[in-house]
């Protein structure tokens, strides 16, 4: 069984909790384990939030595009956004994972969990918007 | 997102519900940073009824650690769910704040 969710929502941090909510509904429609619909909703919100963050242009002025296809085997999430050009795989900053309280930074937390909870994860600029990709795998 | 704070001598327990995500972090951050403004030897936080978190939720997390460190004040939390937990783990900061699995063993360590 295959289905597919498609999103377009304004870039703003507000959207993010209704893009949440719908795809928790494809999860429990499709089945998903516990962990595939922690890890993908984890993924999307850490993916959109920052392309209202980083991605430039004023909250509400442009448009994320979201795709989620589950099928038997995987989930596959795409992200589309005309902000400037930013690949989170290679630009954002590597966590030091053991820095102690004081020491500790917080910034590319969000991405490291993208890169871990993920079976796959690629990015490409086409027509001026980025794309990234992110596939879980449901077993 | 709700937290509810009860007090066991000078422990303060912050109960945290629901969800906490890049929308609602500024106001965990708030809720939370208010609770602990008193004068208490040890904090638990009770995440027994957190659904979700990401990492919006655990830069406030860190950002309280690291208030109550500075003022020596011990941190613990309890009670996670399997995919908090695994959230935790990931980021490491399982290492650096200490986690139980219920409360009764937080107070017992934070007593």
């Amino acid at each position: 069984m295959s289905a597919t969710l498609h999103l377009r929502v304004p870039n703003r941090i507000e959207e993010l909790p209704g893009v949440s909510e719908a795809v928790e509904a494809l999860g429990s429609e499709q089945g998903w384990a516990q962990d595939v619909t922690y890890a993908i909703v984890l993924g999307l919100e850490e993916v959109a939030t920052n392309v209202v963050r980083h991605g430039g242009g004023d909250p509400g002025s442009s448009e994320i595009e979201i795709d989620v296809t589950s099928s038997d085997d995987e989930v596959r999430v795409e992200v589309r956004d005309s902000g400037r050009a930013f690949d989170p795989f290679h630009e954002a900053p590597e966590p030091d994972l053991d820095a102690g309280v004081q020491d500790r930074q917080i910034g590319g937390l969000g991405v490291h969990f993208v890169k871990v909870l993920m079976d796959e994860t690629s990015y490409s600029r086409e027509g001026g918007r980025n794309h990234v990709t992110m596939v879980k795998r449901r077993s | 997102m709700n937290v509810q704070v009860e007090h066991h001598d000078k422990v303060l327990v912050a109960r945290v519900e629901g969800r906490v995500d890049s929308s609602n972090s500024q106001d965990f951050e708030r809720q939370l940073q208010g609770a602990i403004g008193e004068d208490v030897n040890a904090v638990v936080i009770d995440l027994g009824q957190l659904a979700y978190i990401s990492s919006a939720g655990l830069r406030v997390v860190l950002l309280v650690a690291k208030t109550l460190g500075q003022r020596n004040v011990s941190i613990s939390l309890c009670a996670l769910s399997d995919p908090v937990q695994s959230v935790f783990e990931i980021s490491g900061f399982n290492r650096i704040i200490q986690i139980y699995d219920t409360q009764a063993d937080a107070l017992a360590a934070a007593g």
